[in-house]
């Protein structure tokens, strides 16, 4: 009888607890769906199942469609007097090498390094060096 | 001349130990063991196991009216403190990203509460008065602080079995729910795919969903105010990112002090005489039965959703709508994959899991409410 009594009443618990937990939840499901209705953020696509083949192509066409978008978003490429920015800039190092060069390789008055350095030789000096250290003559001679 | 007298007094302790004190803490040695050598839970455990320990050692100064274990029960369990501070740590940790992603999920974590009034009316016919009953049911929420929050108001003599039942489940989630997702799915159905569509949520949206939750968990179950209030005033506090250093006290420093307290507070009310009863036994079987019956209604609701929507829901998920957060999401992952590799359903598990988390706290709450604590 009296496990009837406590049965019945957890019975009550029971269905009045559950009914109460799904109420509640079920309202606040419905308070955040408004609430991410409302604060809606944009949404990225749902993936679905698709073939390597199908992937590929898509890939493709994203890639195509982003190629295009970079290109439009790239600046015109600089120009000095009509030629391309980064070519008169190659053409100024090479010149300015070629300057020092031909500096290195003039006479004693011209030159930006003292005879002997071993920064720089000239071709006189060089030529000397090279005599002493490689000589071909055969010994003895 | 030292007085004979002192050598009874010497011995004293020897005299003082009982059988049941030698057994407790023969289980205070299984729970370090548990939390040592097998990692389950050894935060909660260890402290419990030195807990138990310590208060069953024959004539303890630390379980006198001002010892310290005494003074920490007091402090924190009494009056639902160490729960409560938990509950902040908790919020700040949980992500409830994937519950806003897929707000539907909301259900399953409601119908991973069953459990608790199905045990609840177990623990009725195995003899266990109403509140004492309510206090069984609750370790359903498998939800340690929510537990350790309802059985301290309804039934506090029974704190100890409850807590240490709730917390051990808790990490024996990969071992439990596997056996009942088994039992009640089929092959095909644990290989449901679920695409997964990313929404995108708002630093808005993340900030409003704590005050939202508190609001109208407050307003329509003034009871649950102090746990679903704790657990929200962390979450937002992590997601305002107003409050960096709080968040990161309330989720550190705080929730590893208070864990320790509690742990320790936990541990003292296991003393043998207290703790060795038959109806101890009959709670950590019938705190099992919660859990089990509790993935089992996840599981059935999922395959009732699964249902209705034609086959998209893979009933795996709903094991995930208990509070056990994030492990039954990931013992979920785990099951799908075994059935396919690249079958992902951890996002959809994780929105269960979390709304599991919330559930919990609501269902603690509806439960006080009817019993008219307070």
């Amino acid at each position: 009888m009296i496990h009837t009594q406590f049965l019945g009443w957890g019975l009550q618990m029971t269905m009045l607890g559950m009914g109460l937990v799904f109420t509640l939840l079920a309202l606040l499901w419905l308070l955040l769906t408004l609430v991410l209705r409302l604060d809606r953020e944009p949404e990225e696509a749902v993936t679905k199942e698709i073939s390597a083949q199908e992937a590929t192509i898509k890939a493709e066409r994203i890639a195509a469609l982003a190629d295009g978008a970079v290109g439009a978003q790239t600046p015109e490429p600089p120009t000095v007097n009509g030629m391309p920015a980064d070519l008169v800039a190659v053409i100024l190092v090479a010149a300015h090498q070629h300057r020092q060069t031909l500096r290195r390789q003039a006479a004693p008055q011209m030159r930006t390094a003292w005879p002997g350095s071993q920064l720089f030789a000239s071709r006189w000096l060089a030529a000397g060096r090279a005599r002493q250290t490689h000589n071909w003559q055969p010994r003895g001679r | 001349m030292i007085d004979p007298s002192m050598i009874p007094a010497l011995l004293k302790g020897l005299d003082g130990v009982t059988w049941q004190a030698a057994v407790m803490m023969g289980i205070s040695f299984v729970l370090f063991y548990l939390a040592i050598v097998k990692d389950y839970e050894p935060l909660l455990l260890l402290p419990i196991g030195a807990g138990c320990l310590l208060a069953n050692l024959p004539l303890s100064p630390l379980m006198d009216e001002h010892g310290m274990l005494t003074i920490l029960y007091r402090f924190g369990i009494e009056n639902e403190l160490y729960p409560l501070l938990i509950f902040v740590g908790i919020g700040a940790l949980t992500d409830f990203g994937p519950l806003l992603e897929n707000p539907k999920f909301v259900l399953l974590g409601a119908a991973g509460q069953f459990g608790i009034f199905l045990t609840l009316l177990l623990a009725l016919l195995l003899g266990f008065t109403e509140k004492e009953a309510a206090s069984i049911g609750i370790i359903g929420a498998i939800d340690g602080p929510t537990s350790i929050y309802v059985s301290g108001i309804l039934a506090p003599h029974m704190l100890g079995p409850i807590t240490v039942a709730a917390y051990s489940y808790m990490s024996l989630v990969p071992i439990i729910m596997p056996p009942v997702i088994y039992a009640l799915t089929t092959k095909e159905e644990r290989a449901i795919r679920m695409p997964y569509s990313q929404r995108r949520i708002s630093r808005r949206t993340r900030i409003m969903f704590p005050i939202i939750v508190t609001v109208m968990v407050g307003t329509l179950v003034p009871f649950a105010t102090p746990l679903i209030g704790m657990l929200m005033l962390g979450n937002l506090m992590k997601e305002s990112g107003a409050v960096e250093r709080l968040t990161k006290a309330s989720s550190n420093e705080i929730a590893n002090m208070v864990t320790l307290f509690l742990g320790l507070a936990i541990g003292s009310t296991m003393g043998g005489e207290k703790f060795l009863q038959t109806q101890t036994l009959f709670i950590l079987i019938l705190g099992l039965l919660a859990f089990g019956l509790d993935c089992a209604a996840g599981v059935f609701f999922a395959k009732i959703l699964n249902w209705v929507t034609g086959g998209k829901v893979n009933p795996i998920i709903g094991a995930a709508g208990i509070s056990a957060f994030p492990m039954a999401a990931r013992v979920c992952q785990r099951l799908a994959q075994k059935e396919n590799f690249d079958n992902f359903l951890l996002m959809h598990a994780m929105g269960a899991n979390a709304a599991g988390q919330v559930a919990s706290v609501v269902a603690g709450g509806v439960v006080l409410a009817l019993m008219g604590a307070g």
